[in-house]
């Protein structure tokens, strides 16, 4: 790395003139230090990962509404900024259209599945399969008999929210065993 | 997506010289100018009032032209900057339409104050406003098209202020061309339409200027 990654706005004038190296060296520095401002932001490292990309893509695009003589974070973090919002945008509208009725998981909560033809031991190892949270709902409700208040207060989760675990849990499982 | 330094690499494979785009304060004259050359062409047409010259006597009828002028320039400026996904580091400026559009009210309600006895109203009525509509319509594709070329981070109030710079330019041309003295008639059927042209902006600047 050369002393020119110092500064960003003489990195992206000699972007601007065609300099490859250059430009490579300004995107680099900018992911470094986008990373943390979305990594503050999002859960996940893939998603981090995912949206930085999409960043240095739409900086790529939009490089020519920068001048070189302005300072480059601000206009850089207007880019990430919009991107962001429009990622946790789709991101929860996406979450709005999967979400479950309560009233239809309280419907198939109260069919135990203990009192099924298929015990909890059967499905044990399909159980272990799902991810860490609804495998322990699961187990926690089913083999060691708590309720679902009661698995809630355990987890620190709320009541709903332990519901629609178990719910998506028993969809899973429903998908499988009927293949 | 694949690795971000692989990514990194390949656009810095496709990179090549970029001209920069013009400063904000270029563009919206140059669009003042197109939008300039465009109302006087449409005047030379359809032709000035007749009353024109002792209109200009009439403070009040001035006051509102005046304030007009200062909606055109405002939001010609506001565009361009929202054009920058920074607003140029100037937001605001991006945001000085709001101060014309409170002094443009304000005149007119000082003019509505001082057209007393209240002038006739004109037999017509919304015809002005699809006038003032189909004026605007070359202004409004034009600037959505050279804002298309940049990256508004907020596509909404530049759809917005883009239109309602397209609108300006109607309304002046209107009132520099139509014999009309009613405050009431003005406000109902020409300025009030601003409103939903702004939301109409608003919902097309999303449409058209999202990247």
């Amino acid at each position: 790395m050369t002393d020119k990654t110092d500064n960003f706005e003489a990195l992206m004038k000699l972007s601007l003139n065609g300099d490859q190296r250059a430009y490579a060296d300004l995107l680099r520095e900018t992911s470094r230090f986008l990373k943390p401002f979305l990594a503050k932001r999002l859960s996940f490292t893939n998603e981090v990962e995912d949206l930085l990309q999409e960043i240095l893509i739409s900086i790529h695009k939009a490089r020519h509404t920068y001048d070189g003589n302005r300072p480059y974070k601000p206009w850089v973090y207007a880019i990430a900024k919009f991107r962001l919002q429009d990622y946790l945008r789709a991101h929860y509208s996406d979450q709005l259209r999967h979400a479950i009725e309560l009233s239809e998981v309280e419907e198939s909560l109260s069919e135990h599945v203990t009192e099924t033809a298929i015990s909890y031991e059967s499905i044990s190892g399909e159980v272990q399969k799902l991810p860490e949270k609804q495998a322990t709902i699961l187990q926690l409700m089913h083999q060691e008999g708590y309720t679902a208040k009661e698995v809630a207060e355990k987890m620190g989760m709320n009541e709903s929210a332990v519901k629609v675990a178990a719910h998506r849990a028993y969809k899973i499982l429903r998908n499988k065993l009927e293949r | 997506m694949g690795n971000t330094e692989e990514l990194i690499a390949k656009l810095a494979q496709d990179t090549e010289a970029v001209k920069p785009a013009p400063h904000p304060y270029v563009l919206s004259l140059k669009w003042m100018g197109w939008a300039v050359a465009y109302l006087l062409l449409s005047l030379m047409f359809s032709g000035l009032r007749p009353d024109l010259m002792l209109k200009l006597h009439e403070t009040w009828f001035v006051a509102e032209i005046a304030a007009l002028v200062c909606i055109f320039v405002a939001t010609s400026l506001s565009a361009a900057l929202l054009s920058f996904p920074d607003m140029h580091q100037m937001p605001r400026l991006a945001f000085a339409p709001i101060i014309t559009f409170a002094l443009f009210l304000l005149v007119m309600l000082l003019a509505w104050q001082a057209d007393n006895p209240p002038a006739p109203l004109p037999i017509h009525s919304f015809e002005c406003t699809i006038s003032i509509t189909l004026f605007s319509l070359l202004p409004a594709a034009w600037t959505f098209y050279a804002m298309r070329k940049f990256a508004s981070t907020h596509y909404h109030w530049a759809g917005s202020i883009a239109l309602l710079f397209a609108f300006s330019v109607g309304a002046l041309w209107l009132r520099l061309h139509e014999i009309n003295d009613s405050v009431m008639h003005v406000v109902e059927w020409h300025y009030l339409p601003m409103i939903a042209f702004g939301i109409v902006g608003w919902w097309l600047g999303k449409k058209i200027l999202k990247w």
